[in-house]
């Protein structure tokens, strides 16, 4: 059930701090999912040890009343990068700060720190300011490379590239007159089917 | 949608053709069309005067709008205000488009024709991205525009839309005790 809902999150890792022991829950620290890989590290959780695991799995160990774990956040959304994005969102490398940004920071707000309402906040002014960007240079890159324009996207970002590049390009289509314009598949193409004629001659 | 189904649409707009045969009232099952006779100017779809120029059985009349005193008041006026003119064709660019790629040779001065509607397009879609962008950053829930074309919301639909439902689903972010899977 994890693994259906948590197919669009990666498998990020996240710092857990283990406050309790793992043992005395019952549970193994480590094992094999789905697919049969490492989840985590076999070692023995004792308290305080520190730990990366996925992020589906610290999801669901994280519990408020108990307290197995806790989760340190990453370093993009503390408040150094956070006066970072509030100065001037547009700058920043969003792909290279990590692909999925806003993905996993609304994730993160389910752990319950105090910063949840900045880190929020954040996000969501980060989202309004690089919009202006994004929107001027996927309406404006017809038959252009995008590949300089696309880079310092975040991944929720270039699926908006994507969408509005689609937009524009259907409309160029459309007013060349190409969007009724038969054409050959390309599989068929490259098939190279030899035709009879050809094999006569 | 597709720009071409948009053009669909527009292909119902009727326009004044100059027949050169002559044929009796026919009747479709969207309306009456006719009667045809020779040299005098009736009322047709587009989609029908385009297939009888293509036969070269009549004339397109040109719109009254399609005119390049009329268009060049219309690209200023547009340059001028903030909001959107009301145009005189609800589906001037494909109008224009079909027009001119089937009937250039009835239209008079078809290249400034097309250059000075080029220009209204590029303005109003100019507009649009402006109001979209203060529409996002002031995170309004409501904007009204008026006097915008099914081709120019077309081209900005499923971007717009898109980013509005991420804002959303940030915004959603903000209220304690929720956080979004998506």
């Amino acid at each position: 059930m994890w693994w259906h809902r948590c197919s669009c999150v990666p498998l990020r890792p996240v710092y857990a701090e283990f406050e309790l022991s793992l043992t005395a829950m019952g549970a193994k620290p480590s094992g094999r999912n789905v697919q049969g890989q490492r989840v985590c590290q076999r070692r023995p959780g004792s308290q305080g040890t520190k730990m990366e695991m996925p992020l589906w799995l610290a999801k669901g160990l994280y519990e408020r009343k108990r307290r197995v774990l806790s989760m340190e956040l990453p370093k993009v959304y503390r408040e150094g990068w956070r006066t970072v994005f509030g100065a001037d969102p547009t700058v920043v490398d969003l792909h290279k700060m990590g692909p999925y940004y806003y993905g996993l920071g609304s994730q993160l707000l389910h752990f319950d720190s105090p910063e949840n309402p900045e880190i929020a906040n954040t996000i969501l002014q980060t989202f309004i300011g690089r919009f202006r960007r994004t929107m001027d240079s996927s309406q404006n890159a017809y038959n252009e490379d995008t590949s300089a324009l696309v880079e310092r996207l975040d991944c929720l970002e270039r699926s908006l590239f994507k969408a509005g590049q689609s937009g524009l390009n259907s409309f160029q289509l459309w007013e060349k007159g190409r969007s009724s314009h038969l054409t050959a598949s390309s599989l068929v193409i490259n098939y190279r089917k030899r035709k009879i004629t050809d094999l006569q001659a | 949608m597709d720009p071409a189904e948009v053009e669909f649409l527009a292909e119902k707009e009727m326009v004044k053709i100059i027949p050169n045969f002559s044929l009796d009232k026919i009747y479709l099952i969207g309306g009456d069309l006719g009667p045809f006779n020779p040299g005098l100017p009736v009322e047709v779809p587009v989609w029908l005067a385009l297939n009888l120029k293509q036969r070269q059985k009549c004339r397109i009349v040109p719109p009254e709008w399609m005119d390049t005193d009329k268009l060049e008041e219309i690209r200023e006026q547009e340059r001028k205000l903030d909001t959107f003119t009301p145009i005189p064709s609800l589906y001037y660019m494909e109008l224009t488009k079909l027009l001119l790629n089937h009937s250039a040779d009835n239209i008079p001065k078809a290249d400034e024709i097309r250059t000075l509607v080029k220009d209204i397009w590029d303005t109003r879609v100019a507009k649009l991205r402006l109001s979209a962008d203060s529409f996002i950053s002031q995170q309004e829930a409501h904007a009204q525009l008026d006097n915008l074309t099914l081709m120019e919301i077309n081209t900005t639909r499923s971007f717009l839309l898109d980013s509005l439902n991420y804002m959303y689903k940030l915004r959603s972010n903000l209220q304690p005790g929720r956080s979004q899977d998506y």
